[in-house]
């Protein structure tokens, strides 16, 4: 039997991470074609119940390390590479970010393992694991497949969507003794960043969101409208300057630079310095109730008015355009 | 309620904590014969000057170690931080390069022709006879960051070492004597905390240091109140907004304006005028300067050029054109009385704009601050050739005193201040004070802390236009242009009270030309008489208004702040 171990991000409230979730899903439909069946890693002290409950998103296993600290990559390679030689497990499966990207690297010098990133789809071809991994730009895409047991698989964030299958998980717990170099760095404090989980300058569709939000809860408008249409969230520097948003998602001068297909600009008056972080979007729909803000000079399609009324609205006919 | 000024409300800074003793271990000190704080006019020309005189000095030379000299400069390069006019006499320039011919000079052309206009909203009246103090046949247009890289040039052509992207933050005295300067931390966060890059600060140690740090001198203006250094009037400033265009006609001689936009009612007290000088072929420049002691909290500088550029006259000039650069500053402009009672402490010498070097009248300060330096170069090597451990430096004092510089800022040290009767009065008494040299009426017209006037919500701000983004701008576009990318995470350099009075918020974003001052806008709509300032420090262009009205700026990281690089 070949197993495939995935590490379940959770939250400082115990919340799974949804590309941890999606990770699981993938796990148990690969598990599936090869004769296996899918296990999470999760360390902290999580209830039974929760790490029962990644069952209905696929995983047979719930390994928990109750003594192992969430969050830092070293003591995790600890407790991954204990669970992986002690059982039955051919592959290790991650959802990508950046700790994902920590651990599996650490976990693949430990092992001395085959290691694929910036995965995008894996497949089953005679009974083992084949990675899919764009390459030269993202141009072409090369098949990865793997020598030696285990391999590791480290995907690009929103690589694999989470499927509810409604089953229930065996939670087994392990003791795991921690290398002495693990625990050299100790957590001091962890935050949330919302909208870190995608990359901006990836994204084809972007909302960007300024001052005209009105307050840091104004940026649900544009995330819900993002949602709607796929895209993702981006931001001026004032507004992150203000704390309504995080950096990572800051567009111009001292921030990223970004050209998706569509921009839309949900109270972004224009400055200079966010418009050479996104002028070269293909189509630029602006939303302000300033008819002089600077940005209607280079926007496609400019909308004067209330985008407190407006974006509800649009993100409400998207939604039912899309359902119907 | 009763008017408000600025100095009600001093912003949290001491002084005291810029000045200090050297913290590193002896062996871990960076170690310099002659510490120069400030790559401009004055500190570049000193250090050219030492390293000429040392050519003569090998004993000396030796003596003064590895690093003989060393200039330290916080923009990224010599002349990041440079803005001048710039019209400048010559005199220095032949003095330190002799042997160099003046077409190698970082200069556009010599002035042959120059007019003075009075505006009126809508005409440009040529006065003439012109003022005596406009006269500047025989000077040089240049642009001072130009000149800045040319001197940082040949200094390192001569073995000096430029620290650029270096903050001098603290001066180090021990027994009351100058020992070098502290180098400012890097990589440090929004809250002070350290980064992942995070590099801290040097002690640079050294057997004399200049200061010429220019307008606003951190250091100097802490060292003015550690060492008891204020002249008879406070320091004062005049902020000037320049900007240079291409243009499609050549300008064939230099231009100075009084009047419009600017209010002659004594009342704004608003003192300044505007000049537009040829850069060669195809470009101009043009800037705006006002006194800091104007008294409407609506007034903005930035915003008055912009205006000014609508007058047809200007317009005219700048038809078909493009800007190219832009960029702010302050000069002083206290004159002879602001200088500080001394030039030299054990140690330690200043020079330049930062010892209020600043001829107002004729608008001089570049060639001041060259000689300056220079004469603190000469002082460095006299000194420390006959005693390498000497800290005596008083004869730069003697050598200034007995300087054009002295006595040129001295005949003029009385005709900034008639303006405060008003434009046609002062103008007038000015006149007669220049070709007096200063002796009518003589004496000693004593001058108010810019911060002390009161402010008050007038009515300049209705005046300004909305940016057509071909003619005129916004401030954001403005600061783009500076080269003004300084990260977003650096700590706040700029030291204000943020609640205060909205007389005194106003003034503060009216006046910035970079738009670091904001009040959140549902205050702004409110009736409250106090408000919040929200600070974007990373706009900052340093150009030091702030200090004058009420604040004070410090110095952030090293290599911050503007880049330009033909202002």
């Amino acid at each position: 039997m070949a197993g495939i171990l995935v590490y379940a991000l959770h939250d400082d409230e115990g919340n799974f991470n949804k590309n941890s979730l999606g990770a699981i899903s993938e796990a148990a439909k690969l598990a599936g074609e090869i004769g296996g069946e899918a296990a999470a890693l999760v360390v902290g002290d999580i209830a039974d119940d929760a790490c029962a409950g990644l069952g209905n998103w696929g995983a047979a296993k719930v390994y928990r390390a109750k003594s192992v600290p969430e969050g830092l990559a070293q003591p995790i390679v600890d407790a991954m590479a204990k669970v992986i030689t002690e059982n039955d497990i051919s592959y290790a499966l991650f959802g990508g970010g950046l700790l994902g990207f920590e651990i599996g690297a650490g976990l693949t010098a430990r092992l001395n393992a085959g290691v694929t990133m910036e995965v995008t789809e894996v497949k089953v071809q005679d009974g083992k694991l084949v990675a899919e991994r764009p390459i030269l730009q993202d141009s072409e895409i090369a098949d990865v497949g793997y020598v030696s047991e285990p391999g590791i698989i480290i995907s690009r964030l929103n690589a694999f969507d989470a499927k509810e299958s409604g089953g229930t998980a065996e939670v087994v717990d392990v003791d795991v003794e921690l290398s002495a170099w693990s625990t050299k760095a100790t957590m001091v404090q962890r935050g949330e960043q919302r909208g870190a989980d995608v990359n901006i300058e990836d994204a084809d569709i972007l909302v960007g969101g300024g001052r005209g939000l009105g307050a840091a809860e104004g940026f649900k408008l544009a995330e819900e409208l993002a949602e709607s249409m796929g895209g993702a969230v981006a931001a001026t520097r004032a507004v992150v300057d203000a704390g309504w948003y995080p950096y990572a998602a800051q567009i111009g001068q001292t921030g990223k630079t970004v050209a998706p297909k569509l921009y839309l600009a949900a109270g972004v008056s224009g400055a200079i310095q966010h418009k050479v972080g996104m002028q070269n979007s293909e189509n630029i729909l602006a939303i302000n109730k300033d008819p002089n803000a600077p940005i209607f000079e280079f926007s496609d399609l400019g909308v004067v008015g209330d985008l407190h009324k407006i974006v509800p609205k649009l993100t409400e006919a998207i939604k039912a355009k899309k359902g119907g | 309620m009763p008017a408000v000024a600025p100095s009600e409300f001093p912003p949290p800074f001491d002084s005291a904590d810029v000045i200090g003793p050297p913290t590193d271990p002896a062996d871990e000190r960076i170690e310099v014969g002659v510490a120069i704080v400030g790559g401009g006019p004055a500190g570049l020309a000193c250090a050219n000057k030492v390293m000429q005189l040392l050519e003569d000095e090998p004993e000396l030379t030796e003596k003064l170690g590895e690093v003989p000299v060393a200039v330290i400069e916080k923009g990224k390069v010599a002349g990041a931080h440079l803005l001048s006019g710039a019209n400048m006499r010559p005199s220095a320039m032949e003095e330190l390069f002799p042997d160099l011919d003046k077409s190698e000079w970082p200069v556009y052309q010599e002035v042959t022709k120059d007019a003075v206009y009075l505006l009126t909203s809508g005409k440009a009246l040529p006065l003439k006879p012109m003022p005596p103090n406009f006269k500047n046949h025989g000077n040089y247009v240049t642009s001072v960051s130009k000149l800045g890289r040319f001197l940082s040039d040949k200094a390192e052509e001569a073995g000096v070492y430029i620290l650029s992207e270096t903050a001098a933050t603290k001066l180090l005295v021990e027994d009351r004597v100058v020992k070098g300067v502290r180098s400012g931390d890097r990589g440090r966060g929004k809250d002070g905390e350290e980064l992942g890059n995070f590099e801290p600060g040097s002690d640079v140690v050294a057997k004399a240091t200049v200061l010429a740090e220019g307008t606003v001198g951190h250091l100097s203006y802490a060292a003015y109140d550690y060492f008891d250094l204020h002249g008879a009037d406070p320091m004062r400033w005049e902020l000037g907004v320049k900007e240079v265009w291409e243009v499609k006609e050549p300008l064939d001689r230099v231009i100075h304006t009084m009047g419009w936009p600017l209010r002659k009612a004594a009342r704004h007290n608003e003192f300044g005028g505007s000049f537009i000088y040829p850069m060669g072929e195809d470009k101009i420049c043009i800037g705006l300067v006002v006194g800091l002691d104007y008294t409407d909290a609506t007034f903005s500088c930035h915003d008055a050029l912009q205006l000014l550029k609508t007058h047809p006259f200007i317009e005219k000039i700048l038809e078909g054109g493009k800007r190219v650069a832009w960029g702010a500053k302050t000069i002083p402009s206290g004159g002879y009385f602001s200088m500080p009672k001394r030039l030299a402490v054990p140690g330690m010498m200043i020079a330049g704009d930062a010892a209020s070097m600043v001829n107002v009248p004729t608008l001089k300060g570049v060639h001041y601050a060259m000689h300056a330096g220079m004469y603190a170069a000469e002082t460095i090597v006299e000194t420390l050739k006959k005693d390498i451990d000497s800290v005596n430096f008083e004869a730069y004092d003697e050598k200034v005193h007995n300087s054009l510089i002295e006595k040129e800022i001295y005949e003029s040290r009385n005709m900034r201040q008639p303006f405060s009767k008003g434009f046609f009065l002062g103008g007038a008494i000015a006149s007669a004070m220049t070709v007096t040299k200063g002796n009518f009426p003589g004496g000693h017209w004593s001058q108010e802390d810019d911060a002390e006037h009161a402010m008050d919500l007038g009515k300049a701000g209705d005046m300004y236009v909305k940016p057509d983004n071909e003619l005129t701008f916004n401030k954001l576009d403005s600061v783009f242009l500076s080269g003004n990318a300084t990260r977003d995470d650096a700590p706040n350099h700029v030291r204000i009270q943020t609640r205060v009075p909205k007389e005194i918020a106003q003034t503060w974003v009216s006046m910035c030309p970079a738009q670091v001052y904001e009040i959140p806008e549902d205050q702004l709509q409110s009736q409250a008489a106090e408000v919040d300032v929200h600070v974007t420090a990373s706009n900052c262009v340093q150009c030091g208004a702030i200090t004058a009205k009420g604040g004070r700026l410090t110095l952030p990281e090293g290599g911050d702040g503007p880049l330009y690089q033909e202002t």
